[in-house]
Order: structure tokens, then C-alpha cells, then sequence
């Protein structure tokens, strides 16, 4: 006689099968590219295993899994920790994750359920980390719970204050950066001291330079948004200094542009995370003839904010100069003073040189969603041209995006 | 002769039109069905043999619609958009400033600037509810012609109005009515009265006049007065309105 148990065993195993497929055949597709370099390896290999465990494995690490980036990596780091960001785009894992929980949940969190059910990033059993970010994110642990999951490890709440420019927020955001050196001194059983602390700060600046080349590059057409969004994506699967190296390798290998890519309209893309195996849109962006050379994602650029420079080299001061960084100088919509946003867009305009911007919507994501109207209204004023575009992680909708997309590209070859 | 094609490969109709230079000589329609691309090709051959018209005459076949990628070998590919800016602007002597197309799968607001040239667009996402296939899906529960949706709505007496846009809420909706004994005029008004308002809900605020409706349910005139009604403005409709994407491809790719 067959057991829940027993389909519930086979319902997973059919989950895995499609996952591995999901993201079998995006690399395959990635290596059959015609831009496809032999430096690519390295990111593809990474992002062919991307579990908790394999990065362990290659950092000589424990990893602290991470779902929002406002805790700061360098403090993890220093601690000795590798920080690991649960992150997935897959639709046969967020397929997964339907029972118990709103319809409408964001399908990055509902994939990070799907995927805590299949324990292939062996989730639980280790320390989280959790910003109080956005509204889904703050209801993980519940949702985990009602989906049958076994509830989260010890997790760490960071509380985010929704206010940037306000004193009292940001005293209140240092003593969580306080809390969270406490939280990793008491796991790690050793103390984050300056030197550590210091070289970390450091490692990850190599890292935000090599970042930033690489940026040059898809801006002149030598590296594609496709390639560009990929090694974003690998960048929390193996220590900073491995992954930095081999940036700085393939930026130094990269051919130089190539002629057909000067008909692709150049954009700015905004808006909510796009993770791996969800490369939906970077491609019918290609296919629509226009080319990302700027972005504020969370998974691309935003990873790395900006150099931290280090004035006061005391772990006072580098952790009131990181508190700082992570807080005030964080684009995501949750906070309520958010004009950074569209200054960082109008601010990129002259160098960038883009003539419009796609903001992409994950379904649910409501913060974002707010923020498009808002976005919008502001950057038409300067003459920008604007699409909105929601999705989630369905191909079913790939006609019609690409239809919007096209007669989009059309508009900007008019302005 | 400089004969052009344009081709509109849609998700419900694949349409043709025939120029030279600035006349429409044939037009054409088929329903959409498996093997796109001969669905086309005999449909362009039925233009051919009925203008008298051998296949080396073609000049250039333009490819637009959902199915477009489906076409090999096209002289030249058009976005849908962009060739139903192009072709409603000529075909409207240069007076259209904004168009509402109801296609198969999908229902498109266009914004045209002073020169007939695409400035902005909105478009529904996936849901089904405003377009054609709506249509067609209440066609059948009404077991009604949609030919004859625009003067059954004029006949019916009350107005009534449907609570849900969502195309499978309609659904049961409508049969509810039908059970209840609504005659199937007040349903149909109803029915147009709920895609004018989601039409509206699409424009926005913006509103670049003359309005014009277009695709095939733009054939329906109770769909026309229900839109004039929601926007309080005239809306207007070309002779052939389906065939105007697949004319503009022609346009777009010169």
C-alpha cells in the first residue's frame, strides 16, 4: 500500500528531477552560446552546485545563510563565517511550495521554500540570518512551518529600520550591527577582532573593484547582461578572494566587443531580484535587440554598493562605517525614504548612456510594485522611457513579454 | 507592380493584406491552427491566384503577430505595436493620437505622438480577461454568433452589469445568469460594458484624442457604444479593423 509518505517521497523526487533539468538546460544553453569563453567555467561550475554544503566545501567555511544583504558580509566574514545567500529562481522548486500558504506569495520566497523541502542547499541545521526586510521575508519562519517544513535553525532577526534619514534609525540599525557581532562571536566562539575585521573589509573591496570592471565591460558591449548577471549570482558560492581572482581572470580574457552588439538599445533595469535558473528576461531582453548596461538589482550591482572606505580603523569605526553602507546606502523599496532610487538611476544616466529603463516586478512583490508607479512619474519627467513588466518565474507569459519588449525597443529608436 | 505582403500570424487569426505602394489590393483571413507557417503560405496563395498573380510578383512578405518566429525566411519582421501605430496612422489619414486593440490573447493601449510615431504602450499581462478569447469563450456559453453581439446588445432592455473581469469568474457568472432566466441581450451588454471598463482601467488617465478601437472585436458596434460610454468620448473604427497590424508590418519594415 502506497503512504502519504511514500507519494510525498516521489512528489519531492519529481521536484528534484525538474530543478536539475530547469537548470541542466540553462547551462547547457549558456556554454552553446557563441559568446561563451573558456573563464566562464569557473561561475557555470559554481552555479551548477549551488548548495550550502558545496560552498562549504570550497571556502573551508561554515556558511550563515542569508536571504536579504543587509547584514554585512565583511563582519560575517571576519568572524569566519562564509555568508551563503538563499536565493533560487527556480519554478519547479517555487511549484513545490503551493500548500498552506497566500497565492500570491513572491515566487523567489516560495522557491526558497521549495527548495528548503528539498533540503538541496541543506538549509536547515544552520545559523540564518534575517533582516526584516520585506513582509515575506519576516513571515518565513511561519511560512516554512505551515508549507510541513521543519522550522528554521537558529536564525537571527536583524530589525530594519524603514527610515534612512533619521537619527534614531540609524542608532537603533548600529545596535543591531552590534547584536549581530555578538550573535557571530557566540556561534563562532571566537571574537571578531580589528584585524580580522579590517582584512575583510578589504578582501571585499578587491572584490567591489573587480565587480566594477566587469561593469565597464558590459557597458562597452565586451561582456554580455546575460554573462554579467551570472557571475552575480555565483558570487556567494565560494570565498570572496577565490571568486574575485577569477572576475579579475575574466575580465582580463574578455574579447573585445562585437560589432552587432552597437544595434541593441542600450537600458537601465530595475527592480525586483533576478536569480538563477529565472534568466527569463535577460534573454528576451537579447532577443528584443536591447542591452542591460546598468542596473540596480539586488543580485547584480547592488551586491556591491560602493568601495567601504575606512577612516577610523577601530572596530568601532569600521562597524559605524558599515552600518552606514548597509543602511543608508541600501536602494530597496522597503524603506519609506527612498530617494536614493531614482537618483542613482538619473545619477548613472550620463556615463551609462541608456535611454530607458525596465523595471521587472516579481509577482507579489508589493514593495516594488508600490515603487514602480512612483519610479515611473519621475523618470518620464526626464525624458526616460519606462516599462513596467510583472512576471514570476512561468515561461507561460514569455509571448507576451517579449511583444511588450519589442515595441518597447521600438520606442526608444522614436525618442 | 510593387507588391508587398504583411502578415500578422495572431494567436486566434493569421491575416493578409496586398499592396502596391499606397493601394490595398487583396485581404485575407484564417483561423490560427497548428503549422502556422503553411496556414500562411496557402492563405498568400489564395491572394495570388485570386489577383491573377504569379509568386515571383512579391516584392516583400512582412511578418508580425505571436507567430512571427514561426514564418521562415520573412523579407522583414515587425513588433505588432510598432505596426499597428504605423498602419492605423495611415490608414487613418494621420489622425489617429491613440488606438485600443483588442487582439486574440491580449488588449493593447497605444499612444501615438503628432507624427503617427509610437511614443507609448501599455498591455495586459497574462490574464485572458478584455481580449478576444473572452469573447469567444462567452459566444459559446451564450451559444450566440459574435457576429451578432452588437445588435443583440442593442436590444436589450436592462443594463446590467457582470461583478467579475476575470475571464473564468465571467464564465460561471454568465452561466449563473442564463440559469436565472437573463436574456442573453442584457448579459451581452453587460459583457461589453465590463471590457470597456477594463479597457479604461488600462488607459489610465491619459487620453490622446481621437480614440480609435481596433482587431477584430472592433467589428462589434456594441462593444464601440460601450467604450463611448466609459470614456465619454467618440471612438472610432476603421472598414477592416483586423487587418491593420497586418498592413502596418508593411509600413514598419520599409
Amino acid at each position: 500500500m502506497i503512504t502519504t509518505q511514500d507519494r510525498r517521497f516521489r512528489l519531492l523526487q519529481r521536484a528534484a528531477q525538474k530543478c536539475a533539468a530547469e537548470s541542466g538546460n540553462l547551462l547547457d544553453t549558456l556554454r552553446g552560446r557563441e559568446d561563451y569563453q573558456p573563464e566562464f567555467e569557473y561561475f557555470l561550475d559554481l552555479i551548477k552546485e549551488p548548495t550550502a554544503a558545496a560552498t562549504e566545501r570550497r571556502s573551508g567555511r561554515t556558511a550563515i545563510r542569508l536571504l536579504c544583504i543587509q547584514a554585512p558580509l565583511e563582519l560575517i566574514h571576519a568572524a569566519g563565517f562564509q555568508p551563503f545567500r538563499v536565493f533560487s529562481g527556480s519554478h519547479a522548486a517555487s511549484a513545490l511550495a503551493t500548500q498552506g500558504i497566500p497565492a500570491l506569495v513572491c515566487p523567489l520566497l516560495r522557491a526558497v521554500l521549495g527548495e528548503m523541502a528539498l533540503d538541496k542547499a541543506n538549509l536547515s541545521g544552520h545559523p540564518w540570518i534575517l533582516p526584516t526586510t520585506c513582509d515575506w521575508v519576516v513571515k518565513l519562519p511561519e511560512m516554512s512551518a505551515l508549507t510541513g517544513l521543519p522550522s528554521l535553525p537558529e536564525f537571527h532577526w536583524m530589525e530594519l529600520p524603514r527610515l534612512k534619514n533619521d537619527g534614531n534609525s540609524r542608532k537603533r540599525w548600529m545596535d543591531e550591527i552590534w547584536r549581530l557581532k555578538d550573535f557571530l562571536e557566540k556561534t563562532s566562539r571566537h571574537a571578531v577582532t580589528r584585524t580580522a575585521l579590517l582584512a575583510s573589509i578589504e578582501a571585499y573591496g578587491r572584490a567591489a573593484d573587480a565587480f566594477q570592471k566587469l561593469k565597464t565591460s558590459r557597458a562597452s558591449g565586451r561582456l554580455s547582461p546575460v554573462w554579467f548577471l551570472l557571475v552575480g549570482n555565483a558570487f556567494f558560492l565560494d570565498a570572496v578572494e577565490n571568486w574575485t581572482e577569477q572576475v579579475n581572470r575574466l575580465e582580463k580574457a574578455l574579447f573585445a566587443p562585437r560589432v552587432g552588439q552597437n544595434r541593441h538599445a542600450r537600458i537601465f533595469l530595475a527592480g525586483s531580484p533576478l536569480v538563477f535558473p529565472n534568466f527569463k528576461l535577460p534573454f528576451l531582453f537579447e532577443e528584443a535587440g536591447l542591452w542591460v548596461v546598468a542596473d540596480d538589482l539586488c543580485s547584480s550591482e547592488r551586491l556591491f554598493p560602493g568601495k567601504t572606505f575606512i577612516a577610523d580603523t577601530s572596530v568601532f569605526g569600521m562597524l559605524s562605517t558599515l552600518a552606514g553602507r548597509y543602511h543608508q546606502g541600501c536602494l530597496c523599496p522597503i524603506f519609506a525614504d527612498n530617494d536614493r532610487r531614482i537618483n542613482n538611476i538619473l545619477g548613472r544616466r550620463p556615463e551609462a548612456d541608456f535611454r530607458g529603463v525596465v523595471f521587472e516586478v516579481l509577482k507579489g512583490c508589493h514593495p516594488y510594485d508600490l515603487e514602480s508607479f512612483t519610479l515611473e512619474k519621475g523618470l518620464k519627467a526626464q525624458d526616460l522611457k519606462f516599462i513596467r513588466l510583472e512576471t514570476d518565474y512561468s515561461p507561460e507569459d514569455t509571448r507576451n513579454l517579449l511583444t511588450r519588449l519589442e515595441a518597447y525597443r521600438a520606442t526608444l529608436e522614436e525618442a | 507592380m510593387d507588391l508587398k505582403i504583411g502578415l500578422d500570424i495572431g494567436s486566434t487569426a493569421i491575416k493578409v493584406v496586398f499592396t502596391d505602394g499606397d493601394n490595398i489590393l487583396w485581404r485575407g483571413q484564417s483561423a490560427t491552427r497548428p503549422g502556422q507557417e503553411s496556414v500562411s503560405r496557402a492563405l498568400m496563395g489564395n491572394g495570388l491566384a485570386e489577383l491573377g498573380l504569379a509568386g515571383e510578383a512579391i516584392v516583400n512578405v512582412s511578418v508580425t503577430g505571436y507567430g512571427k518566429k514561426l514564418f521562415g525566411r520573412p523579407g522583414a519582421v515587425a513588433d505588432e505595436i510598432s505596426a499597428n501605430a504605423a498602419g492605423l496612422f495611415r490608414l487613418s489619414g494621420g489622425k489617429a493620437g491613440m488606438i485600443v486593440n483588442i487582439g486574440g490573447q491580449d488588449m493593447k493601449v497605444i499612444f501615438l505622438d503628432a507624427r503617427g510615431r509610437l511614443s507609448d504602450f501599455r498591455m495586459n499581462d497574462k490574464c485572458a480577461a478584455g481580449t478576444g478569447r473572452f469573447f469567444e469563450l462567452a459566444a459559446r456559453i451564450l451559444d450566440t454568433s459574435l457576429e451578432d453581439f452588437g445588435e443583440l446588445s442593442r436590444r436589450a432592455g436592462k443594463t446590467l452589469e457582470l461583478n467579475s473581469t476575470c475571464a473564468v469568474f465571467a464564465e460561471s457568472e454568465i452561466v449563473s445568469l442564463l440559469a436565472s432566466g437573463t436574456p442573453r441581450e442584457e448579459i451581452i451588454k453587460a459583457l461589453h460594458a465590463s471590457i470597456a471598463r477594463r479597457a479604461s482601467a488600462l488607459i489610465g488617465k491619459e487620453m490622446n484624442h481621437p480614440i480609435w478601437l481596433d482587431g477584430g472585436p472592433a467589428q462589434n458596434p456594441g462593444l464601440v457604444e460601450a467604450l463611448e460610454d466609459e470614456l465619454l468620448t467618440e471612438v472610432l473604427v476603421l472598414e477592416h479593423p483586423q487587418y491593420t497590424v497586418a498592413y502596418g508590418a508593411i509600413l514598419v519594415a520599409r
